[in-house]
């Protein structure tokens, strides 16, 4: 009875492509973990450099983005932050010859339409208007809200090799889910 | 200055800063933890050494397989840093190692050389 429900919960992933999936508290020793695997995978995949090297960034920006923003965390409060735990979904799977990274976590509903906003024009722009943008944020001041260097984003779209896909869902009154996903 | 050595680890690059020959290293992978207390100190050394400098050459190598966007941030303020440096009475020498087989770490470079007007930069081939 177990084997067969984990064996059937493998093939759902397995019929996805999804080679790696993670769900649960996200640290940057799990980040390190999984992102050494991950690099064995592509060397055997017989990816060429420039996509190996573009997939991995997606995934430690993808990881990074849980670590720092997930809205599901242990404790509640954030006074210690070297102590907390962010909880997140990730996948890595390849979908027709294609490598792909989708990431999921809880965020504030109350930052919905400001996340929507920003990944829309990030997604809506062409590669010239993306470095730009690009140059730009690592310039500027960190923003308040931002543990990292507010550039993620950005730097998932550019190394991106086809439109990145992003999506929200309420859950309850506080609280949505956000996705991405982008392929290289 | 101490000559400031690193050693590499998997998320954090080899750093060989040689103040005294003026000849300064960065060597590896760039996706710390915690990208400030990697690189704070470090920079902070760097940058006031160079405003003491009143003339000379400086070399400055990036040899990097990969960075995330956090490491991006510190070392577009070190090409900003290095290209006040070139203003004045130093000569900065910039070397961008890229593995030739990767397109976007040579985009990159491209990329941090058009804001250089001071210091040369040369683009060079490894591996």
């Amino acid at each position: 009875m177990l084997a067969r429900e984990m064996y059937e919960f493998r093939n759902v992933l397995r019929q996805q492509g999804i080679v790696f999936c993670y769900s649960g508290y996200i640290t940057e020793s799990v980040l390190t973990g999984i992102g050494e695997a991950l690099k064995q995978k592509l060397v055997l995949e017989a990816a060429d450099k420039t996509t190996m090297r573009n997939i991995f960034a997606i995934f430690v920006e993808q990881m990074q983005n849980v670590i720092r923003y997930s809205a599901e965390r242990e404790p509640e409060d954030d006074t210690d932050a070297d102590g907390e735990l962010r909880y997140g979904i990730i996948n890595i799977g390849i979908d027709d010859h294609r490598f792909f990274v989708s990431c999921g976590n809880k965020i504030l509903s109350e930052d919905v339409d400001r996340l929507n906003a920003r990944l829309g024009e990030i997604r809506d722009m062409n590669d010239e208007e993306l470095k730009t943008l690009y140059k730009e944020k690592l310039r500027a001041p960190t923003e308040a809200t931002s543990k990292g260097a507010g550039v993620g984003f950005i730097e998932i779209a550019r190394r991106s090799s086809d439109t990145i896909v992003f999506d929200f869902m309420d859950i309850d009154d506080e609280h949505a889910f956000f996705a991405l996903k982008a392929y290289s | 200055m101490e000559h400031i050595k690193i050693e590499a680890t998997d998320r954090s690059p080899e750093i060989d800063f040689n103040f005294d020959a003026n000849v300064f290293t960065i060597r590896g992978e760039s996706y710390p933890e915690d990208v400030t207390a990697f690189y704070g100190e470090i920079i902070d050394n760097l940058e006031s050494h160079l405003e003491g400098l009143e003339g000379g050459t400086v070399e400055f190598n990036f040899e990097l397989i990969y960075f995330n966007s956090s490491t991006a941030k510190v070392l577009m303020g070190l090409f900003d840093t290095l290209e006040e440096t070139a203003e004045g009475a130093v000569d900065v020498v910039v070397n961008w190692y890229y593995d030739e087989e990767d397109d976007t770490m040579e985009e990159l470079g491209e990329e941090f050389a058009e804001d250089l007007e001071h210091a040369t930069f040369n683009m060079k081939k490894s591996g």
